[in-house]
């Protein structure tokens, strides 16, 4: 096959771009190039824009240009054009999203074929296996999707908006409470602060939160400097306090814990306990301490409840990905983008430009997207 | 150059609807159009260290994953790191008068920090020989590659024979990659728990991961320890090495130099180069630079009068002909849709896949084409409309303006002109050599708010002389208009009529 001699000795360049972070790497490789910022330097305004925060599809277009020229001219270090590329891509992803970055590699780049993976079914494959249930938290929400013999069981699919925005409001907000000017500092600060300084902590310890005269001593409280000359207070309740959010139930009693356990509720009752027993975390928020001791208490609690007693689960297990769990969906894509998938299932630019649509997946999407 | 001809306040709309000032724009002299960075083919031409100027082809650059082998930049705030001596006693110590071996380790001579820091042995030798660090899942990873290599072979071998057999209900069955709709439905709710037949059928498999019950505690002594912040690292600092990410600093280790490009950029519509640097990284100077300052009129603005929404303000401009050869500048009236200069019918939104399109033949662009046999000719995309608003009217004068050619000799003769050129007194204020000061007059709009930014448009049309010989016999320059839409930024309103 001409086209398979033609890429074998092509790098293939895997990417995801995320909302807040972008991986960006070679196919067959074991980590990213790169891990940056979804960002570019905006030339009218000299000001930092991130690519989420788009105005139209033409704006999208234009700041996906900037960015892309820097993915391959700053760290892929070689030219697009004719080349491949494999992008993970989430599956709340928005169409005007995926199509606007399509269009961006196709006509801008003139990349030769583009093959789009559903992060969290590549992302099962750095383990090897076929059955789990993934769960990505990023920036804008928590997506949990059960994967059964390499496919993902879509109506199961469960989302809140958890993910790391909503943790820097919330550590905005209790940063308030005890100093001022916090709400003029960017974002990036609030993240720093989030990564160097908080934890979830342990259940038992969660409870005194809320508790007027707690029985435990909270954390030690860190000093943190701002730019030299400030300096705030993130006091041991707030370092405990802000991964709370998460198990916070909503009006509908949703949080975290619920939503696996929902996910796992709508899928055929055989499949059940093995997916309990196959938990797979991935995005960067999983990463912080005591998340995953936390989630599986939270778990076990929510067990007790008589809406998951029917569920008849015993033991929640988890998996560790051979990678940092920021970039496991990433390291999915580059697995699959050394095998010969790229030759059979890739969009050709030439397929692209006779259709002019993506294929197959926003279709199935549709099936199942009720909201957003 | 921004800083010479800045403020931005003229700008040229390129050929594909952007405005750009002159000094970022291009000429391309096979296609008689402006280009521009955001309409031209970006190529990497050559790798390069930034720190040790060591040129590396690209096999070599890929191989070393684009980062210089000698130079290391620091874990912690990302400057270069130095290499520094740090003598550890004699060399024999039996005899102590035998002179002191060097010994060398890296300092970060901005925030101090150093391979000693992180317990790295000094090495004798200046250059390298640091210690790279696998990734500790390397083998397994491989493992699952080379697994999924193969299955996804054996699904496509299997495809092709079903192919063969025309049994394509099966296909969809067997799609493990859950890309296509039909066999998702299918799929979903299927109580089967078999183990793929592929997965079955390939030796010498590795075991997919077991998942644990027992999961890592929260660290207690986060509970009860302060935290010391600068030994907790950064996102940036976790991100430099990005299979690692370290919570603190201890674990940072040098991290090898990015390595920097050179680019040439090419016309996506004759696929000729625009620019093309000279390969030694030591050298700014490019082999082609068909820069738009060389070519097209260059204006600037020498004075306007205060400006009054609808009344004419008198403004002075300065066109510089910047070619050998004399040209007449022509002003129209803007046409802000379209573009003037297109010559070929463009229907619909889509760009058309030059199918048609052959590579200029190779006589004309001798060394960088041939190299790039497997190019595919590229896409043409539409021009977009201009988006910049004009708010004022430009009388459009009747007369023309002769420029001529560029004489740097005559910057220093101050005996007058030479040049024996009738000029429209009203239009032509004042000129010296290949310079000339044109007078306009603008009408900023009716209605318009104080204070609101006046810009004014025009299409300046010169005439470009073409000095490569298209075909052998046809020896003479081929002249020719070309249409430039500018645009203006003249300041703001300060009053009404
Ligand atoms: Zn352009
Ligand atoms: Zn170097
Ligand atoms: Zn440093
Ligand atoms: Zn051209």
């Amino acid at each position: 096959m001409p086209i398979y001699e033609a890429l074998s000795d092509k790098l293939t360049v895997v990417l995801d771009v995320g909302s807040a972070y972008t991986k960006f790497g070679f196919s067959g490789e074991y980590a990213p190039r790169c891990i940056i910022r979804s960002e570019v330097r905006c030339k009218k305004t000299n000001t930092i824009r991130r690519i989420i925060d788009y105005e139209n599809q033409k704006d999208l277009y234009d700041l996906l240009v900037d960015f892309v020229h820097v993915l391959y001219f700053k760290y892929a270090l070689f030219s697009p054009k004719d080349k491949p590329i494999v992008v993970v891509e989430s599956l709340l992803c928005p169409t005007l999203f995926r199509e606007t970055l399509a269009k961006v590699l196709f006509e801008h780049y003139e990349i030769s074929m583009l093959l789009m993976l559903p992060s969290h079914l590549v992302g099962l494959s750095t383990l090897g296996a076929e059955t789990a249930l993934v769960l990505d938290v990023g920036y804008f929400e928590a997506v949990a999707i059960p994967v059964c013999h390499g496919l993902p069981v879509i109506h199961a699919w469960q989302a809140l908006p958890l993910g790391s925005q909503i943790i820097h409001n919330n550590l905005r907000a209790l940063l308030n409470s005890d100093n001022t000017g916090i709400n003029n500092l960017p974002e990036s600060v609030i993240e720093d602060i989030k990564v160097r300084c908080c934890f979830v902590t342990k259940q038992k310890r969660a409870a005194q939160l809320s508790v007027a005269k707690p029985e435990i001593t909270f954390a030690p409280e860190v000093k943190y400097p701002i730019g030299g000359s400030e300096i705030i207070t993130v006091s041991g309740k707030v370092r405990e306090k802000v991964y709370e959010i998460l198990y916070d139930e909503d009006n509908d009693h949703l949080c975290l814990s619920t939503m696996l356990l929902d996910a796992i509720t709508k899928v055929d009752i055989h499949l059940r306990n093995k997916l309990a027993e196959n938990i797979l975390l991935i995005g960067g928020t999983v990463m912080v301490p005591g998340f995953k001791a936390r989630l599986k208490e939270e778990l076990h609690k929510q067990l007790k409840h008589d809406r998951y007693k029917k569920l008849k689960i015993s033991s929640f297990k988890f998996h560790t990905p051979p990678c940092k769990e920021n970039y496991t969906a990433w390291l999915g894509g580059a697995i699959y983008g050394a095998t010969e998938l790229l030759s059979m299932k890739a969009l050709t630019r030439e397929k692209y430009f006779k259709e002019n649509r993506l294929p197959d997946w926003p279709n199935m999407r549709d099936n199942f997207r009720t909201n957003n | 150059m921004a800083h010479v001809v800045g403020p931005e306040v003229v700008k040229y709309a390129c050929t594909c609807g952007l405005l750009k000032s002159i000094s970022s724009l291009y000429f391309c002299r096979y296609c008689c159009q402006l280009r521009c960075g955001f309409c031209v083919c970006h190529e990497v031409d050559s790798h390069f260290c930034g720190k040790c100027c060591e040129n590396l082809p690209s096999s070599e650059a890929r191989l070393k994953k684009n980062r210089c082998g000698n130079c290391y930049i620091c874990p912690s705030c990302q400057q270069e790191l130095s290499t520094r001596i740090g003598s550890k006693g004699p060399s024999n110590p039996e005899d102590p008068k035998s002179t002191p071996k060097k010994m060398y380790y890296l300092s970060c001579l901005y925030c101090r920090w150093s391979s000693r820091d992180v317990g790295i042995p000094d090495q004798s030798a200046a250059t390298g020989g640091w210690p790279d660090r696998e990734n500790v899942n390397a083998n397994r990873l491989q493992e699952i590659i080379e697994m999924y290599k193969a299955m996804v072979l054996a699904e496509k071998q299997q495809k092709e024979k079903d192919k063969k057999k025309q049994r394509g209900k099966y296909l969809s069955y067997t799609d493990r990659t859950g890309v296509t709709a039909a066999a998702l439905r299918k799929r979903i709710g299927l109580p089967v728990d078999i183990q793929h037949s592929l997965l079955k059928a390939k030796p010498k498999e590795p075991e997919p991961a077991i998942a644990k019950e027992d999961v890592e505690d929260l660290p207690e002594e986060l509970l009860t320890k302060p935290v010391n912040l600068t030994e907790v690292t950064t996102i940036e600092q976790r991100l430099l090495q990005i299979d690692l990410q370290p919570t603190t600093v201890e674990k940072l280790f040098p991290v090898h130099k990015q390595l920097s490009i050179k680019r040439s950029l090419r016309c996506r519509s004759c696929e000729h180069n625009v620019s093309k640097p000279e390969y030694n990284p030591n050298s700014v100077k490019f082999k082609i630079q068909l820069f738009a300052y060389y070519h097209v009129p260059e204006i600037r603005i020498v004075t306007v009068e205060p400006l009054r929404a609808g009344r004419p303000s008198e403004l002075i401009i300065k066109f510089t002909n910047p070619t050998q050869h004399q040209t007449t500048i022509t002003i129209l009236s803007l046409v802000l849709s379209g573009d003037e200069n297109e010559v070929k019918e463009e229907t619909g939104d889509q760009p058309s896949l030059p199918q048609e399109k052959q590579p200029p033949s190779l006589s004309s662009q001798p060394s960088s084409l041939l190299s790039l046999s497997s190019r595919q000719p590229s896409i043409t995309i539409k021009p977009r409309p201009v988006s910049q608003e004009v708010n004022a009217d430009v009388a459009i004068p009747s007369s023309k303006v002769i420029l001529p050619p560029r004489d740097d000799a005559a910057e220093y003769d101050d005996s007058g002109d030479t040049h024996n050129i009738q000029d429209d007194p009203k239009l032509v204020v004042w000129r010296k050599s290949n310079k000339a000061f044109v007078k306009l007059l603008v009408t900023p709009k009716q209605g318009l708010a104080l204070n609101t930014e006046i810009v004014a448009g025009f299409t300046m049309q010169h005439i470009y002389t073409n000095t490569i010989a298209t075909t052998v016999e046809n020896r003479e320059p081929d002249k020719h208009d070309h249409n430039i839409r500018v645009f203006l930024t003249l300041g703001n309103l300060v009053g009404f009529d």
